[in-house]
């Protein structure tokens, strides 16, 4: 039988209909966390939860130069628009020093009051080709790092009894598309674990919930093909691919304390391309 | 800047049911975000309330007594409101909610019943949406959020009408997605849980337990959901359905989700 968890006290709103003129979407005061901040989905993701307010730290995804060049040039693009931040280095699978930078950034800068786990990597590969340690490796990339940085920063929240942490799945999380079968698996388990969390840490004040995207320019996936590319952009009832920025809105919305009532929910962001299937 | 785009100023938001509940929400909140405001419900009474609330905004709204399941009055309503304003950007199908058939059993239900239920709650949204379709074509676009329900999803025990006509409303949305995706028209759907309009705090009491997230929604947490669907800042959505509800579908599987009643 499931463990009952208490019911929190709730506040009393001053009033039940009217947000008093207060826009909902300003997210001052709030010290966001961007991990897996190496692409330019992460860049639209930090950038964003800046210009909503936010102070904004970020992550590599690997324990890699490379990436935390890339991490520090989107830490700087937030830093430009006035907020203050840190950005580590660290693998996103090794537990141990995932703590530790959650840890130190939370001493450096302020409490994690939101994370968007904003890694998706695509490995488009005919099932027969792949090999055990590709299926390993897209599961650890796509989804070991969502549990690890969900679990440091999750804790830290749950103590606190407040979070809004927003996971990224793909809609071949519970669709098909040959050659990309051990990518939809990943996605897959993002979208299960992210349903049973928001449930697991709702009663605390700490929302979980995803964006599903569509195919998205610059994110990997099927659509960096050229040839699928043009057919995608005829299917596509939008009539074009996304962009990293279409998921803006989304990202601050849900990082918003009046989104309170939201959990383990699903906000696709895919031009309408799930209507056909 | 991703603020700006949550912006609704110079649009208007025609909204139905829009003088209690989850409309009267809506409305404050796509007014606070700049919109004007067209208000449609039976009653006129509540909706100068709400009318009152966003003039003190700065906001216009204008208001009219409509009754959404007769095609002739909601034609008359959407010519009003393009008459008093011009043009009319966003279309809220709010209007719906009734337990006509409650109590009786599957074969008790008769014909009656059934035509009240779908019609309040699918075929209103239906005849709103086809009487502005031509407006927004004409004018370069336009953007309608329908309101369903989780249960438009799930199936309930003597539940016929509202849950079938709610699952109706998310099919609406998804055949006025690609019908006009390529109009510049956007159609979106929320899924409110159970977010119940009186205040009263025994009653709210009693029903916090039966939500994942440990209490029941309330109607001003309507407010940004709809200002962002109605806005630039979900230009990539269409079709889509969006739940508002404390995490009940998600976590159908176990009794009411956590509920103390079924503890032990």
């Amino acid at each position: 039988m499931a463990k009952q968890i208490p019911v929190p006290v709730m506040a009393v709103p001053a009033d039940e209909y009217d947000l008093g003129g207060v826009n909902p979407f300003d997210l001052s005061g709030r010290h966001a966390l961007v991990t897996g901040a190496t692409r330019p989905l992460a860049r639209a993701v930090a950038t964003a939860l800046a210009e909503a307010g936010a102070n904004v730290s970020v992550t590599t995804i690997r324990d890699d130069a490379s990436e935390a060049s890339e991490a520090n040039s989107i830490l700087d693009a937030c830093i430009a628009l006035g907020r203050s931040g840190v950005a580590l280095q660290v693998d996103l699978t090794d537990a141990a020093a995932v703590a530790a930078a959650v840890a130190s950034i939370e001493s450096e800068v302020a409490p994690i009051d939101i994370l968007v786990h904003a890694v998706q990597e695509a490995n488009i590969k005919p099932v027969l080709d792949s090999s055990v340690a590709e299926w390993s490796n897209e599961l650890a990339r796509n989804a070991t790092t969502l549990f690890v940085a969900t679990q440091a920063v999750g804790r830290r929240m749950v103590e606190r009894g407040y979070g809004r942490i927003t996971t990224f799945t793909s809609v071949l999380h519970d669709r098909g598309i040959p050659n990309a079968a051990l990518f939809g698996a990943s996605q897959g388990a993002v979208l299960g674990y992210t349903k049973s969390l928001g449930l697991e840490w709702g009663r605390n004040g700490v929302t979980v919930n995803t964006i599903t995207l569509g195919f998205f320019d610059a994110v990997p996936g099927i659509q960096s093909d050229e040839e699928i590319h043009a057919i995608l952009e005829r299917y596509i009832p939008l009539r074009r691919l996304g962009n990293p920025e279409d998921v803006q809105g989304a990202v601050v919305y849900l990082s918003s304390e009046l989104a309170a009532f939201v959990d383990s929910e699903t906000f696709v962001i895919d031009g309408a391309i799930q209507v056909h299937a | 800047m991703i603020l700006d785009k949550f912006d609704l100023t110079g649009k208007t938001a025609l909204v139905t049911g829009a003088g209690t509940g989850l409309g009267r929400a809506m409305a404050l909140a796509m007014a606070d975000a700049g919109a004007d405001i067209y208000g449609a419900a039976r009653r006129m009474e509540p909706l100068e309330e709400t009318k009152r609330l966003v003039e003190a905004k700065g906001r216009r709204m204008e208001i009219g007594s409509t009754d959404v399941t007769v095609t002739e009055a909601v034609n008359a309503m959407v010519e009003d409101a393009i008459g008093k304003f011009g043009r009319v950007d966003i279309l809220v199908n709010n209007a719906g909610i009734t337990d006509r058939g409650r109590g009786k059993t599957f074969p008790e239900l008769d014909d009656e019943d059934w035509r009240v239920g779908i019609d309040v709650n699918l075929s209103s949204a239906f005849y709103c949406s086809r009487a502005i379709i031509d407006h927004f074509l004409e004018h370069g676009g336009g953007n309608i959020i329908n309101l369903t329900s989780g249960w438009g999803m799930r199936g309930g025990r003597n539940n016929f009408m509202y849950s079938i006509a709610k699952g109706g409303v998310i099919q609406l949305t998804k055949g006025l997605a690609m019908t006009y995706a390529r109009d510049n028209i956007r159609c979106t759907c929320i899924a409110p849980g159970l977010i119940p309009k009186e205040i009263d705090i025994n009653l709210r009491e009693q029903r916090n337990g039966f939500q994942p997230v440990g209490r029941v929604g309330w109607p001003r947490e309507m407010g940004p959901l709809a200002v962002f669907l109605a806005s630039d800042a979900s230009a990539y959505m269409s079709g889509e359905t969006v739940l508002l509800d404390g995490g009940s579908i998600a976590g159908g599987l176990l009794p009411a989700g956590y509920a103390p009643e079924f503890e032990g």
